[in-house]
């Protein structure tokens, strides 16, 4: 495997649970996100962000409907300590040892949508546009004896030079810029080319990718957004 | 006297982290409402030279301390509610210290809501 990280990575919680997940084929198709991902890039690429949040959060990759059951990832993560929840919007959200884990999906369609059931988990996720671009792009790593799926550096920096101009707070935007600063001596041209290649953007989500790469003076025809 | 400047995505973060406690301290205070109250109590009896156990949940009601009769085949599934009652209970405890702590550092009062995703 060319991709192995250190044993002591993680705080025990979330390696416990990233291996319990893993056990039960979770990552074959669904990817750890968020700000944890920047820790992943820090071993295996040198890109170094030292900020990190107490939410754990997966794209999970949307099987097609009425899949029948995998894991019930619910009393797997309950079983580990955890407190499960649903929060005011009605997501199930997971909390222990002052973590908690989410599950986010792709939101297919307009903004309806309140909650995505994923009943091949037994979870429920957040519907958000361009989840997809992570779970679609993404590598494995080793961390102890089992593997763990990620977004590759390019789709991870893609993603957030979209959500970025989306935010409604500015620390937020600013939070993302930052990682987006950091993962660019890291990013390869070709992967990224492809990413783009296959993908099918609006104007509105273009003309955010440009204002972002502005925002951190990431030149554009390294993109080559058409 | 030299005053650092705000760092906008630190004080972000840890904006983000004291309303999500907050939530988060809602959320459990909500579910716990639907598990048992009260305590599992076990009370021996004599009959007839053979001892008897009995289990009991034990609660307050205003003055009155009142015990319910728990049934031998109801007893497992009330142990593993209590058990996940008390789980919650100690959540809530840490994230209301986070939020202490947070308002604190934040100069904020102690319940303020609303978060972005």
């Amino acid at each position: 495997m060319k991709n192995k990280l250190p044993d002591n990575l993680f705080p025990n919680n979330i390696k416990n649970l990233l291996h319990a997940m893993s056990d039960v084929g979770f990552f074959e198709r669904s990817v750890v996100v968020g700000s944890w991902v920047m820790l992943i890039y820090q071993e295996l690429y040198g890109a170094r962000y030292v900020l990190r949040t107490l939410d754990v959060d997966f794209a999970v990759h949307i099987a097609h409907q009425k899949r029948k059951l995998k894991a019930d990832l619910k009393q797997l993560i309950t079983s580990l300590g955890f407190t499960d929840y649903f929060d005011a919007e009605g997501t199930q959200k997971f909390t222990g040892g002052g973590y908690e884990v989410e599950f986010i999906g792709q939101r297919s369609g307009g903004r309806g949508k309140g909650v995505l059931a994923v009943p091949e988990w037994n979870v429920s996720a957040i519907p958000l546009p361009f989840i997809s671009i992570l779970t679609d792009f993404s590598d494995v790593a080793e961390l102890c004896d089992f593997i763990i799926r990620f977004p590759i550096p390019e789709a991870f920096f893609l993603h957030k030079l979209i959500i970025a101009q989306r935010r409604l707070s500015d620390a937020k935007r600013d939070k993302d810029l930052e990682q987006c600063s950091v993962i660019i001596p890291i990013i390869n041209d070709e992967r990224m080319k492809n990413i783009i290649q296959k993908q099918r953007f609006s104007r509105e989500t273009k003309s955010r990718i440009v204002a972002s790469c502005d925002a951190i003076g990431f030149p554009l025809h390294r993109i080559e957004l058409l | 006297m030299k005053v650092a400047e705000k760092d906008n995505v630190v004080h972000g973060m840890l904006e983000d982290e004291y309303r999500r406690s907050q939530e988060i301290v809602k959320a459990l205070q909500a579910k716990l409402k639907y598990y048992p109250k009260g305590a599992l109590n076990v009370r021996g009896k004599k009959v007839k030279n053979k001892k008897y156990f009995y289990h009991y949940l034990v609660r307050r009601d205003g003055k009155k301390i009142v015990n319910l009769h728990v049934a031998e085949l109801d007893l497992p599934k009330l142990k593993k509610q209590i058990e996940e009652r008390e789980k919650c209970r100690k959540e809530i405890l840490s994230y209301k210290k986070r939020v202490l702590y947070l308002a604190k550092l934040l100069k904020k009062s102690k319940w303020e809501g609303g978060r972005e995703k």
